[in-house]
């Protein structure tokens, strides 16, 4: 047992040049912002001679960046927090009223799985130009309900651990099927939806593909889509567009310094379950 | 009594079926339906055309070239991603003093966007002799500027590289909560017979994370197929259509060129494409799980 437990300082010294070169995009990015396009083309691997934060202040002056980050922030939180109680609500009758139709509508519902949005996306197109919902940002948060089938999933999973019980007492003391959802089964979920937030709202913050093709103006841009439309427009000046990913990268940052546990926690109970 | 409370029940049921069937399974029958016609979105007159469309995608070089690369860049970076996740899983598991760091530095690429991460990396493979890669290779090295986006094969790889920095750090946490779930007494009675460290990972290891694999190589596969941002951001797509993926063809041909029967035909190959590997290798998988079990 003394082996497993003594800490082994030969890996910390193997282990130094690989994280060193995991590590290496994130240096170079946040030095390159502190030079000027002349400077990175001559050597961009080198540290700054001079701290210079003109391109923060530029980047913030050419780009609506509060816009963008309250537009990415508003989509996520409403469609997260819509798919947690759509899929926690789903997951109630199949577990808690099983019948021969709610299986069938249990697998109506997992085959969501097997079906890639690519698949759906051009008639989802179509449906979205004949219901005017193109460049709305309610619009998108409507095309991310699909993923409240994943919600579903786990919400189902986690569940079938309640005692069945449960429920049937507090109908016999008069709770009705409304109450008892909302009341005692809904904030007993609290574990799964945690995990279910997290994987969600990775998604849709990360997601560039949804808003590229149904937000047009720069407007309703959300913060990704902002960097590809950024990307056209500083296409020649790397330490202006670079200076725009770190800021734009501080938001996830803090998100992982936060919850790196409650994510790999996530990562597991939900790959487990999966 | 009874019937009104499964009445009840059921109404929880509304919302999800109501979202999931109009924008998911409307979408997949209508893509099917208009992939038998040659509808091209604006005019309503249009025909069955059988399955001339679906002929017509193996006749457009930019259509086969997305298939091609895709399946390729799905196969390898689920390979790549694997071993590296394995062998990162491995150490991270061991007791080393920066062992958190190292958690935490591996980790994070797979929490940003992927577009983001890759135009990064585009800024790290620029084929010009400022390019980041470029001139540290001739600083180190000597050697001259690689085309590294703009040539064939070097493109196909550079998306493929930095798909496993993103992704391996991930699914070597997924890795690493199966190793600890590992008794250590098996370790234990392996060391008693005389087992070396090498032999206890290789036979007692690596069989016991058939079933993290399973799933790992299952979300792998998947995303691989559905890539879109990576080599977008990279490559758009090129030289050529080299590193065209089949989301692209769909935005492209479907989006853009409005060639909606095409384009639908290419979502369904692709669904069959998804639906077929991954049957298959989740199938495959779980037997060598009941073989080790």
């Amino acid at each position: 047992m003394t082996e497993s437990t003594r800490k082994q300082w030969w890996l910390d010294i193997l282990m130094l040049p690989v994280g060193l070169i995991t590590f290496f995009p994130f240096y170079l990015i946040i030095v390159n912002t502190l030079k000027t396009p002349a400077e990175t083309a001559k050597n961009p691997i080198s540290f700054p001679s001079t701290f210079n934060f003109a391109n923060y202040e530029r980047v913030f002056n050419e780009v609506p960046l509060l816009q963008s980050f309250g537009n990415s922030l508003l989509i996520t939180i409403i469609s997260v927090l819509l798919m947690v109680l759509i899929g926690a609500m789903a997951a109630y009758p199949i577990v808690f009223n099983a019948s021969k139709v709610n299986r069938l509508i249990m697998g109506y519902l997992l085959a969501g799985f097997l079906i890639p949005f690519q698949t759906t996306l051009i008639p989802l197109f179509e449906l979205m130009t004949t219901f005017q919902l193109v460049d709305k940002l309610y619009g998108l948060i409507v095309v991310y309900m699909g993923g409240s089938v994943f919600v579903f999933f786990l919400m189902m999973g986690y569940m079938r651990t309640i005692p069945k019980e449960l429920p049937e007492a507090a109908v016999i003391d008069g709770c009705s099927i409304w109450s008892i959802f909302w009341r005692i089964i809904f904030p007993l979920l609290k574990p799964i939806t945690v995990t279910a937030i997290i994987f969600q709202t990775m998604w849709i913050w990360n997601d560039f593909l949804a808003p590229m093709l149904f937000l047009n103006s720069s407007s309703n841009a959300t913060l990704v889509l902002q960097v590809y439309k950024a990307k056209g427009e500083f296409a020649v000046d790397w330490p202006l567009f670079m200076t725009l990913t770190v800021i734009v990268l501080i938001p996830i940052f803090i998100f992982f310094i936060l919850m790196q546990k409650q994510i790999v926690k996530g990562i597991v109970g939900g790959a487990v379950k999966g | 009594m009874k019937l009104l409370r499964s009445f009840q029940y059921q109404l929880f049921l509304v919302p999800i079926l109501l979202f999931y069937t109009v924008f998911t399974i409307y979408p997949l029958i209508r893509s099917f339906f208009f992939s038998l016609t040659n509808f091209n979105g604006y005019s309503k007159q249009y025909d069955f055309v059988g399955l001339a469309n679906y002929v017509k995608l193996f006749k457009d070089s930019a259509i086969v070239s997305g298939i091609s690369y895709t399946l390729f860049y799905a196969i390898a970076t689920t390979i790549l991603t694997t071993i590296f996740a394995i062998i990162l899983a491995l150490i991270l598991d061991r007791n080393f003093f920066t062992r958190n760091i190292h958690r935490a530095i591996f980790f994070f690429p797979s929490i940003p966007s992927g577009l983001i991460l890759a135009y990064v990396w585009g800024f790290i493979l620029s084929p010009i002799g400022s390019g980041v890669m470029n001139n540290l290779l001739h600083g180190l090295f000597g050697v001259g500027p690689q085309p590294w986006l703009s040539d064939p094969l070097l493109a196909k790889l550079s998306t493929i590289l930095v798909a496993v920095w993103a992704g391996a750090g991930w699914h070597a946490v997924l890795y690493l909560a199966f190793l600890q779930g590992i008794p250590k007494d098996y370790y234990e009675a392996a060391a008693i017979d005389g087992a070396t460290r090498w032999r206890q990972t290789w036979h007692i290891t690596l069989p016991l994370l058939a079933p993290a694999m399973t799933v790992s190589v299952m979300l792998l596969l998947t995303g691989g197929l559905k890539v879109f941002e990576i080599p977008f951001a990279l490559t758009k797509g090129g030289p050529g259509f080299e590193t065209h993926t089949i989301t692209q063809v769909i935005v492209l041909r479907g989006i853009s060129e409005v060639q909606f029967g095409l384009a639908s035909a290419m979502s369904i190959v692709f669904f069959l494409i998804v639906l077929v590997l991954t049957y298959f290798q989740v199938s495959v998988m779980q037997r060598r799980e009941e073989k080790i079990q």
